[in-house]
């Protein structure tokens, strides 16, 4: 049977379940039946099919879906990107949020330094980390792990992660945090098979959340435990969320991505201090540009001695160890 | 010899059959709707229903993703001998194994998917539209090869049951360089899967050279083991005929594998022990325990007795020939490689963390229950294969006229078979 | 001169205003200027007009209120002596507890003998002032004083390519007795919720 087609061509006697269905359809079955409003069988079902699949398909955020990784966005989906990330967080969580998208300022080349003989083991830099970064508080995650040694070794092993004494420092131990070292080499970087992660190029080692498959390869490469996981939905406490955010840093996350420290990219690219600088009540943590010889990070590589966590794994941190005594 | 529609005989073929058929199909499908179920609500909920963690971010799915590319890669074992050696025995029957490898595959495939944590932006992979990060990643490399040597399983053996079936001569030139290829594929497929472990210096389990190798001589023992069991399967239950002597050419090659997979153990556990470093600890955690977490021990223990039992079966002749005690090492293979393969490398690469903590991992009811309605769809994937397959390979199905008997490379033509032996069916 | 009485009323009376009169021009500096060296020989320590110290203004600590001018007391005109030795037991300042240093460090170590509304001088007779301390603690940990010039001891905070606020040695320390006290740290990480075990070594 011979078919015309005209696209758009509408019966106007008979109720259309889907725009665009085949209109000769219908003609021809009422054809059939004169003056009748019956709907065929086979065509209701067909349209109503067709409906819930259009209405299903057009709930999905189409634009999410397809948008691309971050380092191939234009400057106009860029800002479409982050209105639309914005309109999420304000239905998510009744706020509006600034999601800063601003790229790294010439000539800085980030690194850390943490003088280990002045670290008391407070975990201020722990907690003051999770309200900046908006880290999940259940499940919970922490980009920066205090460990605690007792004097004469550095035995990862031997470490103690969940101390709780009553007052710190405690005699006989020391105490070190690891969060990312923002590795110069990074193996998060090599493995990931979408290059969901990347470094920037003031050094900072970031993830694209929006990218980001899940895979959990970078994880299993990462030497210091430097990178987590959203098993589900984070959960943030609605009336302490930091809604001064970049991109690539503290925005809030879903479920399902990987997320890491950023050396509060939201701060650092503005000229601030990261958080975890300036909770330390002792003043054990420095940052600084390393290209910049006036810096308190050139000054401490000159004259101090540092060590690297992990040096024979040649990742290359730049996240410094020191002792100033 | 039935003269019908391909399709429409082929349907019919798959949904006909004895009342076994039913069950053991029946059994699958509720195994996969179970895990269908099962991965809707990991779905919904998100992975936190595994019992996966930052510590531990890999485990069952990536277990037997890594034990099924090895049952996969084994099927190349039967390729060499059919299409190099020109060996009749296997050459008869080497399209089962593709058929084995097509359905292992798939499930490697399904358990990526399912251990992704965003499948929906699968689309990132695909290079061009997404961004494939080759040469970097490994996992860029496993889904450029897996998805490879799945083409290829599925075009050689289409394209010569094909031929079966119109009952033509195959065109050599044109499908032997297919084959060929297949050859070193099969090995690069497991080699890259073990890279992925491989390259990762921080976890100094997998970070030994002896993974690789490890990981084809397991592969060698489980794929062939299973091959062969399914072997005895197909010819109980249909009129395909695999004669004994290529059965226990296959074992041969199990034996001379597991004999490589034992002298690499032992190799590692020398290496380990001997410089006694802190790299010791996994393997420590493994077989012993470590901090008193020793959850795998007993079924890394019961893995290596099974593993030297069947060695030890297979390297007798007079076991190996023994249908009984065959199969018996073809089963303790399978489950001893699956232990040391799957949760037996996965686990004890993550255990201790990089920061020194030992945590373990147990999977979830869910977990499981996905796992088992992977497998229970790779089963059937490769039952209804079988359906479809055997009748051509035995030569009852075809679209040409009786008179001209089929001259294919490696269907069964009615007659004697190479040992003399009369054939059934016809 | 032989004391009428009138006449002894008057210098006393005199005598007494102008201590009133030093007293309450003393009170009377605004925090953060340096001084009035009042009456006495030495000549005021001024920080010299360093590089950092012009671009990381330092906030001045105010002193506290508690501190009065010491020359109120103290001094060779006065009626308290100098004890040139340590001597246990402080009479007046009963309230400030010394533990610095053990038993190699007291009070005239850091405060100037002979001019008590100063600190000990630097090597070429310039007395320090309350506000310029860190000069002081320098002379004898000069290497942590070296690491605070440079941002390496002590807290900084604000920009790390800009204005930077950091702290006075005892703005955080307290110079009787420096050595802090150990806090209640925060709570451990929640151990991860799959398997619920204890943590790997007793």
């Amino acid at each position: 049977m011979k078919k015309t087609t005209h696209k758009g061509k509408r019966s106007p006697r008979k109720p259309t379940p889907l725009h665009g269905d085949h209109p000769n359809r219908e003609t021809a079955s009422a054809a059939s039946a004169p003056g009748s409003l019956a709907v065929p069988r086979r065509t209701f079902l067909a349209g109503a099919a067709g409906a819930l699949g259009l209405a299903a398909v057009s709930a999905c955020d189409w634009p999410a879906f397809f948008q691309q990784n971050f380092r191939r966005l234009t400057p106009g989906e860029i800002d479409e990107t982050v209105a639309r990330l914005q309109a999420q967080y304000r239905q998510r969580y009744g706020r509006d949020f600034q999601v800063d998208t601003e790229g790294p300022i010439d000539g800085t080349l980030f690194a850390y330094a943490l003088d280990i003989q002045r670290c008391i083991g407070c975990r201020k830099c722990v907690y003051a980390c999770v309200e900046e970064n908006n880290l999940t508080r259940d499940p919970q995650i922490q980009y920066i792990r205090v460990l605690r040694f007792q004097d004469g070794t550095m035995d990862l092993e031997k470490s103690e992660l969940y101390y709780h004494p009553d007052r710190v420092p405690e005699e006989g131990y020391y105490y070190m945090p690891v969060q990312c070292q923002q590795c110069a080499n990074p193996p998060c970087v090599k493995v990931c098979p979408v290059q969901a992660t990347w470094q920037e190029p003031d050094g900072i080692v970031v993830v694209d959340y929006n990218w980001c498959i899940g895979c959990r390869y970078c994880m299993a490469a990462c030497p210091y435990m430097g990178r987590w996981f959203n098993w589900t939905d984070p959960v943030l406490p609605e009336d302490r969320v930091n809604t001064r955010t970049h991109y690539l840093g503290n925005r809030p996350r879903f479920r399902n991505v990987v997320e890491k420290c950023t050396f509060c990219i939201q701060r650092v690219r503005k000229g601030r201090y990261p958080a975890c600088v300036e909770a330390c009540p002792v003043g054990a943590r420095k940052f600084g540009n390393l290209l910049d010889p006036a810096s308190e990070i050139q000054w401490i590589l000159r004259n101090k001695r540092v060590f690297r966590l992990k040096d024979e794994l040649n990742t290359q941190p730049k996240f410094y160890y020191f002792f100033a005594t | 010899m039935e003269k019908t529609g391909f399709i429409p005989g082929t349907a019919r073929r798959l949904v006909q059959g004895p009342p076994v058929y039913y069950a053991w199909v029946g059994l699958l499908l509720l195994l996969v709707t179970a895990g269908l179920g099962a991965y809707v609500r990991q779905l919904q909920h998100g992975m936190v229903v595994t019992g996966l963690t930052s510590y531990v971010p890999w485990g069952l799915y990536i277990g037997n993703f890594t034990f099924l590319v090895g049952v996969a890669a084994a099927a190349v074992l039967l390729i060499i001998p059919a299409y190099i050696y020109d060996f009749g025995p296997i050459k008869e029957i080497v399209v089962v194994a593709e058929a084995l490898a097509v359905s292992a595959l798939t499930m490697v495939l399904l358990f990526v998917t399912v251990d992704l944590g965003r499948p929906d932006r699968f689309w990132h992979l695909i290079p061009g539209w997404g961004i494939l990060n080759l040469p970097s990643s490994l996992l860029g490399w496993d889904i450029v090869v897996v998805n490879g040597y799945l083409a290829l399983n599925v075009l050689i053996p289409t394209y010569l049951l094909y031929k079966a079936y119109r009952m033509q001569e195959p065109n050599r030139r044109f499908i032997l360089p297919f084959i060929l290829l297949s050859i070193p594929w099969a090995v690069s497929i497991h080699t890259v899967t073990a890279f992925i472990y491989n390259g990762l210096a921080a976890r100094p389990f997998w970070n030994a050279s002896i993974l690789a190798p490890r990981f084809l001589a397991s592969a060698f023992c489980s794929g062939p083991a299973l091959i062969v069991i399914v072997y005895q399967i197909v010819r109980r239950y249909t009129r395909f005929h695999v004669s004994d002597r290529a059965l226990f050419k296959i074992t041969e090659f199990i034996c001379w594998a597991m004999a490589v997979n034992l002298f690499l153990l032992g190799a590692e556990f020398f290496k380990e022990l001997y410089s006694d470093t802190h790299h010791l600890a996994p393997l420590t955690y493994l077989y012993a325990g470590l901090h008193g977490k020793d959850a795998l021990v007993p079924w890394i223990r019961t893995a290596l007795a099974f593993n030297i039992a069947a060695f030890l079966i297979f390297l007798v002749p007079r076991t190996r020939k023994n249908f009984v005690t065959l199969n018996l090492g073809c089963v303790l293979i399978i489950v001893g490689i699956w232990i040391e393969k799957g949760m037996g490398l996965i686990i004890p690469g993550f255990v201790p963390a990089p920061l020194g903590e030992v945590w373990e991992y147990a999977p979830t009811g869910t977990e499981v229950l996905v796992t088992l309605g992977i497998w229970g769809g790779g089963i059937l994937l490769f039952t209804l294969l079988m359906k479809i397959i055997i009748p051509i390979e035995t030569g009852e199905v075809t679209r040409g006229s009786p008179a001209s008997p089929p001259a294919t490379v490696c269907a069964v033509s009615p007659g004697t078979g190479p040992e003399g032996e009369p054939l059934l069916g016809g | 001169m032989t004391g009428s009485g009138p006449t002894r009323r008057i210098v006393l009376l005199l005598a007494t205003l102008t201590a009133a009169a030093g007293l309450l021009s003393a009170r009377a500096q605004p925090s953060g200027e340096p001084p009035d060296p009042g009456p006495g020989p030495a000549r005021v320590f001024q920080a010299p007009a360093a590089g950092d110290a012009a671009e990381f203004p330092v906030p001045m600590k105010p002193l506290p209120k508690t501190i009065t001018p010491c020359r109120a007391c103290h001094g060779p005109e006065k009626d308290f002596q100098i004890n040139w030795t340590r001597e246990e037991g402080l009479r007046v300042h009963t309230h400030i507890r010394l533990n610095h240093g053990g038993n190699k460090v007291w009070c005239l170590d850091c405060h100037s003998p002979l001019e008590r509304n100063y600190l000990r001088p630097l090597s070429d007779g310039r007395l320090i002032p309350f506000e310029q301390s860190h000069e002081l603690c320098g002379k004898c940990h000069g290497t942590k004083y070296r690491d605070w010039r440079h941002g390496i001891h002590g807290k900084r905070t604000g920009n790390w390519n800009g204005d930077k606020t950091y702290a006075l040695c005892t703005q955080c320390h307290d110079p009787h007795s420096p050595r802090f006290r150990p806090i209640q740290p925060l709570p451990p990480p929640a151990k991860p919720r799959w398997p619920q075990e204890t943590a790997h070594h007793p």
